[in-house]
């Protein structure tokens, strides 16, 4: 679905990212891993074309048949707003602090895809019950909520829009143990129901062995091993990925 | 607990000021302006509550009156003030770069030259009355708002959610408008609510010097200015109670915003 070729991205001169090559594969959970500092947000940034300005970028990022690295701000924006999807670390902060739920949820979902208020209404309600969620957190100010619940919020918006590609960008580590687990239950659901292609970038092995189908290893900008899960976990080829799944407790 | 009922005391106090200014025509017993050659200088009685002055005006009337032109220069100014500085440090906070530079340097050169000598210069050229009182106070009050709502601006520019709004190709009005400037709304309340009563300082300072609002409206700063002479003959409630009324409104103003800059009482529920 996503193929990056011989990504570089260099920020003041710095080297961000070396030469990386990874696939997404369409219907998957791929996980990215590596450690903070590896350039994985900047690798996601890259793919949503959020990169600061001064950064200088090579190699390609082929969607659907074209480089995003050479898309218009104009197509980046739609592909942004139709096809991809993005939650992020920190679900507090991905809210509008004096706004109510109700509303930012209609503008990331509902608003979206060009649904009118009384359809969002209905349809939202339905996936909020689902993901155990109840309806008065619409009538709520994200800091009234907890952090699970809004990071729940946020996989209630992309349950709504169904998008062709969703990027979790380190979606749990502001969760504590439980709710973590019940987050990632709730990224497979989606992927099981909607078939929805998920990107998780994380740095930790457990999400990627419960969740993920395939993963890239990526330390110090660049990919030092990518495969399926099952084979990466029993046969580590790089001494990095051996050190990671030692690491584990 | 104890702190809340002190707060609710300033708060009354406050509203008490501004009701009573506000519908001055109704409480006032006398014409602020209405003389009396025969009852000049009398001290407070049951007739005249807290006195008359050198042309036997009633002094509770023109206290009431004083006090309505004292805080609507205040609070045009406060206004134009507000607008000035949002203007100005949004654009700066939001665009950022060079333009934010230049901004900056030029407010810093602005704040450097006290306010006074400013509308002093103003003063002698327009010689105005009260409104052009209100939109010299405002036009040299807006420095602090707008450094204000600039450091709000670059704050909030860089949290997740105004990236989020970014992503999904929000209008920049919108961005602007319902992510910055309504996150800023509890910072710029303060510093509105500071510069409030800076600004019934000045108007009251400008008029004691003589330049401020002119002699024929009564204001609080003109009749402390007129109460100058009247003290030395034992006249002491025509200055007393303006001094007074000064000194509680501004007061007020400040242990409130006090208040509200603490943070745990911007957010009610939490």
């Amino acid at each position: 679905m996503i193929e990056v070729r011989d990504l570089s991205i260099q920020i003041k001169g710095k080297h961000i990212t070396h030469h990386i090559d990874f696939t997404i594969t369409r219907g998957n959970i791929t996980s990215l891993i590596g450690e903070s500092g590896s350039g994985k947000s900047m690798t996601v940034s890259a793919l949503l074309g959020m990169l600061p300005d001064d950064a200088k970028v090579s190699g390609s990022i082929m969607y659907e048949g074209r480089n995003l690295l050479d898309a218009s701000d104009q197509e980046m924006e739609s592909v942004r707003k139709q096809d991809v999807f993005t939650i992020f670390q920190d679900a507090l902060n991905s809210f509008n602090p004096s706004v109510k739920m109700g509303r930012q949820l209609y503008a990331f979902s509902g608003e979206r895809v060009g649904d009118s208020l009384p359809v969002f209404n209905e349809k939202m309600h339905v996936i909020l019950e689902k993901l155990g969620l109840s309806w008065e957190v619409v009538e709520q100010y994200p800091f009234q909520l907890s952090g699970g619940m809004l990071q729940r919020c946020m996989i209630a918006c992309a349950f709504y829009v169904e998008p062709a590609l969703l990027i979790a960008d380190e979606p749990t580590s502001a969760l504590d143990m439980v709710l973590q687990k019940e987050f990632i239950q709730l990224l497979i659901r989606l992927n099981e129901e909607k078939g929805t292609t998920i990107f998780l970038i994380t740095h930790d092995l457990d999400i990627v062995a419960k969740a993920a189908h395939e993963m890239v290893v990526m330390q110090q900008g660049r990919i030092v091993e990518t495969g399926k899960v099952e084979t990466i976990f029993s046969h580590p080829g790089h001494a990095y990925t051996k050190r990671l799944l030692k690491s584990r407790f | 607990m104890k702190l809340r009922k002190a707060l609710l005391f300033w708060y009354s106090l406050l509203g008490l000021i501004v009701f009573l200014t506000v519908f001055s025509t109704i409480f006032s017993p006398y014409s602020p302006n209405e003389m009396n050659m025969d009852e000049i200088y009398s001290a407070p009685s049951s007739d005249h509550w807290l006195g008359t002055d050198h042309l036997g005006r009633d002094v509770f009337s023109r206290l009431l009156e004083g006090g309505k032109v004292t805080l609507v220069v205040a609070s045009g100014s406060v206004i134009l003030s507000l607008f000035i500085g949002i203007v100005y440090g949004g654009i700066s906070g939001y665009f950022g770069g060079v333009i934010d530079t230049v901004m900056m340097r030029l407010l810093e050169a602005l704040i450097t030259i006290p306010a006074l000598i400013i509308i002093l210069v103003f003063q002698v050229i327009v010689q105005g009355g009260m409104w052009s009182m209100a939109l010299l106070i405002g036009l040299t009050g807006w420095l602090v708002t707008a450094r204000i709502v600039r450091s709000e601006f670059i704050r909030l520019k860089e949290e997740e959610f105004i990236k989020m709004a970014n992503m999904l190709g929000t209008p920049v009005w919108n961005i602007l408008w319902g992510h910055l400037l309504r996150n800023s709304i509890p910072a710029i309340f303060v510093v509105t609510l500071f510069n409030f009563a800076g600004a019934i300082f000045m108007e009251v300072s400008l008029s004691f010097l003589g330049i401020g609002i002119p002699p024929t409206i009564p204001s609080w700063g003109n009749m402390l200015y007129y109460a100058q002479n009247d003290i030395l003959i034992g006249a002491w409630w025509i200055g007393l109670f303006p001094g007074i009324m000064i000194f509680l409104t501004i007061l007020a103003i400040n242990f409130i915003g006090e208040a509200w800059k603490n943070p745990e009482r911007r957010r009610v529920n939490d």
